[in-house]
């Protein structure tokens, strides 16, 4: 009976791993082959052909792609994080009329569909003048990112001692200096892991990207990956986009990588009452 | 240095008012202990004077300066708090600074006071260690180091010692005693532990419900409690009160009558009361006689042995027990039936509002209440 189970627990955790991780495994491996090879069903790798991973960078400027979605992450992350911080400082810790409504109205924010927002945006950014611009991507994608890490950063600020804020006043700090040498260190861990997400969402953003920008040299890397075309206009490059993929999914399991140990070691830091 | 005084402060939240008007002159250099239940105001009040809350109205000095609207760091105080409250991601030596740093010392000056500090409270050697890998006393020291090295006008204390265990509360309790006597600073300590506040304070200040019951030395309180709240508060095991009856007054003070027959005569000025006046009659443990026969009778419920002294519950046929505190161990057992006799000499009288009657001075004061002489001689 207890083999059983073990062993039902195991196929469970196969069937789960097999999920998700099959569609990313084809990704490489169909990006290893080209031509008709690329329409016979194959689940084991053949031979390394590399001149799909040429060919994306050869026909658009995928390079500048890259650096584009780059910028945009880093910058909603950081932005995110700044915004993030000092509104969770004023939620968690300051008493003023309307705290709860206006942290219901950064949720309900969140809960509009890009779709329906679009049109409104598109206004928006237009009337800035940030049509096909970077900055116009990173205003759109806060409001994606803004959302959940005031909350994250709110419920996390919440739990900090009151103390260790009061001793820092008695210090002589202002709230400010509070906030960014006592605070800061303290939510690292809730930093990195809401930093993390932001990145992740901003990085795989597409209608705001796809909407809001004409020219292939703005353009980020989702949008890019769509709006790719073969030789010829009835050719689709299933091998050129599967690269891609690979290339750009890279980047974000290095991330994760780096930064679950930071994420790890953080918390655990943290749990300790100082 | 600096004196600190309350007038007529307030302080309420939302509503509902904590803080009902205090009172309070808090001389240079001196050590002044509030006490009170939990939800008496004690740490509110202190946290008014740290700047930590707003006072809603009245005026705070110190130093003779108003500082109602000032902020915290610039009121000349520190506050020890009762979490430590140290910076847990900084080592001994920055939680030290921080303060020194912000107000923009010299590296020089804050290197020189932080080592001076840490030599005073022999915590050299843990300099460069994260608060989470020391220990409850060293964190304690730690932020009693982080107060010092502001040089600070007033010491505040928000039951400093209260998560320490039993062994090291007596050994920082000295510690803290040594600090006030090496620099005469004036030290404010909010505990609701008795011991602490007889030991350390100069004056206590009895709060309660978020007014003050009574201020003054820690004999004067325990010899003269002003009322029913302080006389229960202070000493432990808490004074008996028994309701009765006055029976006669005279110069000698107030006779009352007790429950079961006996009279005890109080010297206590009788003015403003009538016989047949109820009234409660208190008097500490300590001070009630075991005897074969006494003006009460009553059969032991239960024998508490601590060793250096005992604890002896006598049912008296009121719903809570008398307790007497005998020296050594009990010669009695429980279900004994045993007689108590009240000195009437150690006896409180409180009236029905809860003030206590003053005491007479007559020549031969009962050696019980010194405090009491030293006034009346004063």
């Amino acid at each position: 009976m207890k083999i059983l189970a073990r062993i039902g627990f195991w196929l469970l955790v196969a069937g789960i791993g097999l999920f998700s991780i099959f569609p990313f495994y084809y990704a490489v491996i169909s990006s290893f082959r080209s031509g008709n090879d690329l329409f016979s069903v194959a689940y084991l790798p053949e031979r390394l052909d590399l001149s799909n991973y040429v060919a994306v960078f050869e026909r658009q400027p995928f390079g500048t792609n890259i650096l584009n979605s780059i910028v945009v992450a880093a910058s909603v992350v950081a932005l995110s994080l700044a915004l993030g911080i000092t509104a969770a400082y004023a939620f968690g810790r300051i008493r003023f009329r309307g705290r709860s409504l206006l942290l219901m109205t950064i949720l309900a924010v969140s809960m509009f569909p890009q779709v329906a927002v679009l049109s409104g945006m598109f206004e928006l950014i237009r009337g800035f003048g940030l049509y096909n611009t970077l900055p116009g991507l990173i205003l759109a994608n806060l409001m994606l990112t803004l959302p959940f890490t005031v909350w994250v950063l709110t419920t996390f600020m919440r739990e900090l001692p009151k103390e260790i804020e009061e001793a820092a006043f008695v210090d002589g700090a202002t709230p400010w200096i509070v906030v960014r040498r006592v605070f800061l260190p303290l939510m690292m861990p809730a930093a990195v892991t809401t930093g993390l997400l932001a990145f992740i969402v901003s990085w795989n953003e597409f209608l705001f990207a796809l909407t809001f920008t004409l020219t292939n040299e703005r353009r980020t890397v989702p949008p890019a990956i769509a709006l790719m075309s073969g030789s010829t206009a009835y050719e689709l490059p299933w091998g050129t986009i599967m690269a891609a993929s690979v290339i750009v999914t890279l980047p974000i399991i290095a991330l994760v990588l780096v930064f679950q140990r930071k994420i790890v070691a953080g918390l655990t830091a943290g749990a300790v009452k100082g | 240095m600096a004196d600190v005084v309350l007038k007529n402060v307030r302080k309420s939240f939302g509503r509902a008012q904590v803080i009902h008007g205090v009172d309070l002159d808090i001389a240079d250099g001196e050590f002044v202990v509030f006490v009170g239940p939990s939800g008496c105001g004690k740490s509110t009040l202190l946290r008014l004077i740290a700047g930590l809350e707003d006072v809603t109205s009245g005026d705070l000095f110190i130093g003779g300066e108003r500082v109602n609207d000032r902020a915290p760091a610039k009121r000349g105080i520190a506050m020890v708090f009762q979490s430590y409250a140290l910076y847990p991601h900084m080592n001994v030596y920055d939680n030290m600074a921080f303060g020194l740093e912000l107000a923009k010392s010299s590296r020089s000056a804050i290197d020189a006071k932080v080592r001076e500090a840490a030599r005073m409270l022999q915590i050299e050697s843990l300099l460069d260690r994260k608060p989470r890998e020391l220990s409850g006393g060293q964190r304690q020291r730690v932020a009693i180091g982080r107060a010092i090295v502001r040089d600070p006008k007033v010491f505040l204390f928000d039951e400093p010692l209260s998560n320490l265990d039993a062994a090291l509360r007596v050994q920082t309790r000295i510690e803290i005693a040594k600090l006030h006597a090496d620099t005469r600073a004036t030290m404010i300590y909010v505990t609701h532990d008795q011991v602490e506040a007889m030991t350390l304070a100069d004056r206590i200040v009895v709060l309660n419900a978020g007014r003050v019951e009574q201020v003054g030395t820690p004999l004067e309180l325990y010899h003269r409690p002003a009322n029913l709240f302080v006389a229960g508060f202070l000493g432990s095991p808490q004074m008996n009160f028994i309701p009765c009856a006055v029976s006669r007054t005279d110069a000698d003070g107030v006779q009352v009558q007790l429950p079961n027959g006996g009279t005890v005569t109080v010297p206590v000025s009788p003015a403003g009361v009538r016989a047949g006046e109820t009234v409660t009659l208190g008097i500490r443990p300590d001070h009630v006689k075991v005897l074969d026969q006494g003006a009460l009778a009553g059969r032991i419920a239960l024998v508490e042995e601590l060793g250096e002294s005992h604890l002896l519950h006598v049912d008296i046929g009121r719903e809570r027990p008398l307790t007497v505190r005998e020296p050594g161990d009990s010669r009695h057992e429980a279900g004994q039936e045993i007689g108590l006799s009240l000195d009437g000499a150690f006896c409180h009288l409180f009236r029905e509002s809860g003030g206590a009657l003053p005491l007479l001075a007559p020549a031969g004061s009962p050696t019980g209440r010194p405090a009491a002489r030293a006034i009346n001689a004063a």
